[in-house]
């Protein structure tokens, strides 16, 4: 059963923020199953890279260190968007899945969970799913993002 | 005292590490390892399987995770529940502290002074802190041979400038190790200075950093005692001293014996110094065995006093190991 069907758009302005998405388990299930997508995942104009390793050199690095970082610039390429997801069940935090795919097809059940979540009940009631977009490179960045259950196997 | 030899940062597939724990765990033991922090990013559900990889591998392992968020990266560790790491904005990390003490846990701040976001997104700390003794730990050298980086060394220095403003907060390493590769790079290991209260291993090394009881290397493990009056104190403890014109004796430990064949130091003369909160307090030349020596150094006028050992690594002239401090009062 769907339980969450959503697609939204980001841009660089997006990055430190929360998405929250709240949706309601109503019936007793399985296995819940996540999938989440969000593209591009490399910036792929360097120009625009280069600006923004520039500034991370400025912020970040002591003035003393800088030169030789600036000429060395490109080992930071490619610049990535970087969106991870974290779950909430109705008892509280579910765990997260704080990796580079941009891609990721995940599943939470009473014994096992895909890595970073946490298997257990998939307690009635309503759940949140967050996406924390660390960072957004590309001018536009867009995302979907799905949860259904499956009933338990009658045969 | 028993030494722990501890890695305390650490990734596996439960977060964005290319390895399982058990992977890593027996990783860490063929590198001469008795502990690592289990420290994946905001999560905790790599622990399922910790007493089992335990038992086989014979690894201590601490609960622990890095909170991984947009404005910095804050390693806990010694707690059992989960503190949620999404709701800290910039100007309230000391929230999340409280509620990780709570717990029973330990903060440390991650590799302060990486490069941050977007080349690496919330490595560089930019939560404001109002009250460094709510930190328990910065962790001073990030990666491998990571006494000679940069940003390592300007962690290092935020650490002296804490204890010279009179905080008491600890200093580890942490190699943030995300996968089985070799590399012909000094590891550096956190030794915690185990206790005989009770708990389990675990326990007590959390508690040993608690107390600042660690001393960190990539090679020999340095120790330090202070005697005042008559009184043994350990590395973390305070020296209470009645009369300012006082001697402090410290006898400094250099042992070679640990991790053996783990290491390899060029032959050399090294350097032992003593720092504190006005610079350079004693230094001697040390050699390549096992040896005390012995520094008096005046109370009056210090607060804190640590040991390091410099010498070549790699061609270059560089931190080998420093002790946490000895405070004065
Ligand atoms: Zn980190
Ligand atoms: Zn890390």
């Amino acid at each position: 059963m769907m339980l969450l069907n959503v697609a939204g758009q980001l841009d660089p302005s997006d990055s430190k923020r929360h998405i929250t998405y709240g949706f309601q388990l109503d019936q007793p299930a399985a296995v819940m199953r996540i999938r989440f997508a969000y593209w591009p995942k490399l910036l792929e104009d360097d120009g625009q890279a280069m600006e923004f390793i520039m500034e991370s050199i400025d912020s970040y690095v002591a003035p003393e260190h800088q030169g030789p970082i600036r000429e060395g610039w490109r080992r930071y390429l490619p610049l990535k968007n970087l969106i991870t997801l974290s779950m909430d069940d109705p008892n509280g935090y579910r765990g997260a899945c704080h990796r580079h795919d941009a891609e990721q097809s995940l599943f939470l059940s009473e014994q096992e969970a895909s890595e970073g979540l946490m298997p257990g009940k998939l307690a009635l009631g309503e759940w949140n799913v967050m996406l924390s977009a660390h960072a957004v490179v590309t001018e536009r960045c867009s995302y979907d993002l799905s949860i259904w259950t499956e009933e338990a196997d009658t045969a | 005292m028993r030494w722990l030899a501890s890695e305390l940062h650490t990734h596996t597939l439960h977060s964005d590490g290319r390895q399982s724990l058990r992977e890593l765990a027996a990783g860490a033991a063929k590198l001469g390892f008795d502990c690592i922090a289990l420290t994946d990013h905001n999560t905790m559900s790599g622990l399922g399987e910790c007493e089992q990889v335990q038992q086989e591998t014979g690894i201590v392992i601490i609960p622990g995770m890095e909170w991984t968020t947009f404005y910095g990266h804050m390693v806990t560790m010694g707690l059992q529940n989960f503190v949620d790491w999404r709701k800290a904005g910039r100007s309230d990390i000391h929230e999340g502290i409280s509620m990780v003490h709570g717990q029973g846990g330990l903060a440390g701040m991650a590799h302060p002074f990486r490069i941050g976001s977007p080349v690496c997104t919330g490595c560089y700390w930019e939560y404001e802190i109002r009250d460094w003794n709510d930190l328990d730990y910065i962790e001073v050298w990030s990666g491998t041979f990571a006494s000679v980086k940069p940003e390592n060394q300007r962690a290092f220095a935020l650490w002296t400038e804490r204890l010279n403003a009179g905080i008491r907060i600890a200093a580890t390493s942490g190699r943030d190790w995300h996968e089985q590769k070799h590399t012909d790079e000094p590891l550096s290991v956190t030794y915690l200075g185990l206790d005989d209260e009770p708990g389990t291993i675990a326990q007590q090394a959390v508690r040993a950093l608690a107390q600042g009881r660690a001393s960190v290397t990539i090679g020999p493990v340095v120790t330090m005692e202070a005697e005042s009056g008559g009184t043994l104190y350990g590395i973390g403890e305070s020296v209470s001293v009645q009369n300012g014109a006082d001697l402090i004796h410290l006898h400094v430990k250099i042992d070679f014996s640990v991790r053996q064949t783990l290491w390899e130091l060029p032959e050399q003369d090294f350097s032992l110094k003593i720092t504190g909160n006005s610079g350079t307090l004693a230094q001697c030349a040390a050699g390549s065995t096992d040896q005390i020596y012995e520094f008096s150094i005046p109370a009056d006028g210090h607060i804190w006093a640590r040991a390091e050992l410099w010498g070549i690594v790699k061609g270059m002239r560089t931190m080998i190991a420093f002790t946490n401090a000895i405070y004065i009062s």
